[in-house]
């Protein structure tokens, strides 16, 4: 059974409004355009994932039928090469091969020199996994929504890993008294850090900064790092450092004994512990960037049946539970197909772009995560899943203890509001 | 955030050092005497390149990659089910295919730029640099290489107190190796005191008969061996990337110009001192660490521009 077949019931299918069409639904194949990491860095851990994911769900999804009928022909993209190489690909894939939907980005730096362009040129884009709060944001708060006619983001944004690190931190580490941070020098670790730094004011004044690195992107030596963060003692390290980065500074910092008197926090640590495999440290907190555990469940059923097929389906295809770029892949094709299913009930037939943005702003479906929301500012918002390392004799790498997730309202900015004059506005 | 508070924060940061930190001082310097022999294993090459055959070799860091990922896929191919001291001796892989790419570039494309002026030098350099990174790619695909085996097997030693991974010991002794036979090759050996003599006077020693070709293509030959060494070292404690090579290459012109062109003096106490500074400038003074440096390197240049030993 796929993934449709099972959410027809709650969600419904437009086949009702296809018999009804006024205009006409084409035969030809809609064309998508996922734009992932194929090379680099950023390849092995969310890349290929994702893009893995991008054709499973476009498998599954033509042979049901497609979407109202029409194959989908997936065009898989690199998003290597930098931001120019980036904003080029984005004006071929719309303008000359004339792609109905453009799903892409891993980079936050992608995003935002790709997301204009939807309205430039009139293309529909959806990011579907770069993390930068300020893509959708405005210059001060309260900024006029949606930023983008046609740009959409189908996952909530770092605000809520960091958010969620900081209350998991004071629910469960209470006594914390000092913390340090280590995140990569560009947009991503500064953003990371900000957000991560004004919630812990905010809900634990007490406790004291001592130390911030700023290591290089690619970086291939973090022993100075380690002691540096050693000799400052702190009792937690935030990180947002990842790929590479993320198993290159655990690796080092497990042979220099690390991991023995410091606990890390991870703003999207969720892929590392399947990757490093049973040598990664236990006790460390980690975030899943939502709610994108392959062992969680969620609350309602179509979610939870959903996640059962997600995880079995991805594993059986590729030998590896599903990590959170594969969730984020699945929200951002099927944020897509239910739009237009929605947009088609609406108008009877096979929808405008414009249509399709219309139908896509405020839907809600569900996913193997829980049900997703994409509010009116175009960005999604999701509940957030925060737990601890623990080994166990079932998997040959440590899995999350003491699970505990943070509903969306709780991570998430309101429609409106940037997210530090949100937190610093908390009672 | 950085401009306005660096100042403030660097002091702070120096009197909680002074303070509360100083017993982390073995560490530190460990720190730096392993990250110091890596750079002066990757300078060594390029500096021996640049002295005997005056050649700015750009692509220096993409040898450096080619030992990364060969030594990765020969420790992955291995796997574990052999004695351990063969995946200690497959990072010598990175040595030899290095030095096999060496032989290739200065054959085909480097053996055309000895009497054309630096600017074809970098030209073509940088064009070997992209296409060397083509072919990585070509061959390894875009995907990273976890090789960590060598590291995990050794272990870790208490030193004084702190724990440190016996492999980062490791690399310092091969290097220190390393050192010496290019000391003791360049200094003693009727080869290396032909290939100094090259460096010395390029005219003179063809005047005396040498073979500059020969000799030019050993020197680049090993050169670039030296790059693939100090990648191949590198890759257990890493994965091996695509880009893997730039930080080092980088680093490593900063360690030529401080220590001077063609000096193995001069390459030691350059990696030495970009070691103990990053070491103790990312504990001390993290958010000017890496300014710190190009500063240092920019005082020695304006001061004495030929380098601290150089000719």
């Amino acid at each position: 059974m796929g993934a449709t077949a099972m959410t027809a019931g709650t969600f419904g299918t437009a086949s009702k409004a296809i018999g009804q069409a006024k205009k006409p639904i084409p035969t030809t194949p809609v064309k998508i355009a996922a734009v992932s990491f194929l090379t680099g860095a950023a390849a092995a851990p969310f890349g290929i994932p994702g893009d893995n994911t991008y054709k499973m769900c476009a498998d599954v999804i033509n042979k049901e039928g497609g979407i109202l009928g029409r194959k989908i022909d997936l065009q898989s993209k690199d998003e290597a090469g930098g931001v120019d190489a980036q904003v080029k690909l984005c004006r071929k894939l719309i303008l000359e091969d004339k792609v109905d939907v453009v799903l892409g980005y891993i980079s936050s730096a992608s995003c935002l020199a790709v997301l204009p362009l939807s309205d430039e040129l009139g293309g529909l884009i959806v990011a579907y996994d770069c993390g930068t709060h300020e893509l959708m944001e405005g210059a001060k708060s309260p900024y006029e929504v949606p930023k983008f006619k046609l740009g959409f983001r189908s996952k909530a944004h770092l605000g809520i890993d960091n958010i969620g690190l900081a209350l998991y931190i004071k629910k469960y580490y209470p006594k914390t008294k000092k913390v340090a941070g280590i995140n990569p020098d560009y947009a991503w670790g500064r953003d990371s850090w900000l957000i991560f730094e004004v919630a812990m004011k905010k809900l634990m004044p007490q406790v004291e900064v001592v130390k911030t690195l700023w290591p290089p992107l690619g970086n291939t030596d973090y022993t100075a790092h380690i002691s540096a963060l050693m000799g400052a003692g702190p009792d937690i390290v935030h990180s947002s450092l990842w790929g590479g980065d993320a198993v290159t500074f655990s690796k080092q910092a497990i042979g220099m004994g690390f991991f023995k008197k410091i606990r890390m926090a991870y703003s999207r640590g969720e892929p590392y512990p399947q990757e490093v495999g049973k040598d990664y440290p236990e006790g460390q907190i980690i975030c899943c960037a939502g709610t994108h555990y392959f062992l969680f469940s969620p609350k309602d059923k179509a979610s939870a049946d959903l996640q059962k097929w997600f995880v079995g389906e991805y594993h059986k295809r590729y030998g590896k539970y599903p990590t959170y770029p594969c969730y984020h892949a699945y929200q951002a094709i099927y944020a897509y197909k239910y739009a237009v299913e929605k947009a088609t009930k609406a108008v009877g037939g096979w929808p405008t772009i414009d249509e399709i943005a219309k139908a896509m702003t405020g839907l809600t479906f569900p996913t193997p995560s829980g049900p997703l929301t994409i509010r009116e500012d175009h960005n999604g918002i999701e509940d957030c899943l925060v737990g601890i390392t623990k080994l166990t004799p079932k998997y040959p790498f440590p899995i999350l203890d003491k699970m505990e997730v943070f509903s969306a309202a709780k991570v998430n900015p309101p429609v409106g509001t940037k997210t530090v004059d949100w937190i610093n506005s908390w009672k | 955030m950085f401009s306005a508070l660096a100042p403030a924060r660097t002091w702070v940061g120096a009197r909680v050092f002074f303070e509360e930190e100083l017993e982390m001082w073995v560490v530190y310097t460990l720190n730096a005497l392993y990250f110091a022999a890596l750079l002066f294993l990757t300078s060594l090459g390029l500096n021996i390149i640049l002295g005997v055959m005056g050649i700015l070799n750009l692509a220096h860091g993409s040898l450096y990659a080619i030992g990364a990922f060969m030594a990765a896929w020969t420790i992955i191919a291995i796997g574990m089910n052999v004695p351990t001291f063969f995946l200690f001796i497959s990072l010598l892989s990175g040595f030899v295919l290095a030095g096999i790419v060496g032989f290739l570039m200065e054959k085909s494309l480097i053996r055309f730029m000895y009497k054309r002026t630096l600017e074809y030098q970098l030209l073509l350099t940088f064009g070997a640099l992209l296409l060397l990174e083509d072919i990585i790619k070509m061959i390894w695909g875009g995907q990273a290489y976890y090789a960590s085996a060598p590291f995990d097997l050794l272990g870790k030693v208490d030193i004084l107190g702190h724990i440190y991974p016996i492999y980062f010991l490791f690399v310092m002794f091969i290097t220190c190796l390393a050192g010496l036979f290019i000391w003791f090759f360049m200094g003693r050996t009727k080869l290396g005191i032909m290939l100094r003599a090259i460096s010395l006077d390029r005219e003179m020693a063809t005047g005396l008969g040498l073979d500059i070709g020969r000799l030019s293509t050993f020197a680049f030959v090993l050169g670039s061996g030296l790059a693939g060494l100090a990648g191949a070292l590198v890759v257990p404690t890493t994965p091996a990337l695509l880009g893997i090579g730039m930080e080092p290459l980088i680093l490593a012109f900063i360690v030529v110009v401080v220590g001077g062109l063609g000096s193995l003096k001069g390459a030691l106490v350059g990696s030495l001192l970009v070691g103990f500074t990053r070491s103790f400038g990312i504990a001390i003074f993290p958010e000017i660490e890496l300014p710190l440096l190009f500063l240092i390197a920019g005082i020695i240049l304006v001061v004495k521009p030929e380098g601290l030993f150089g000719r």
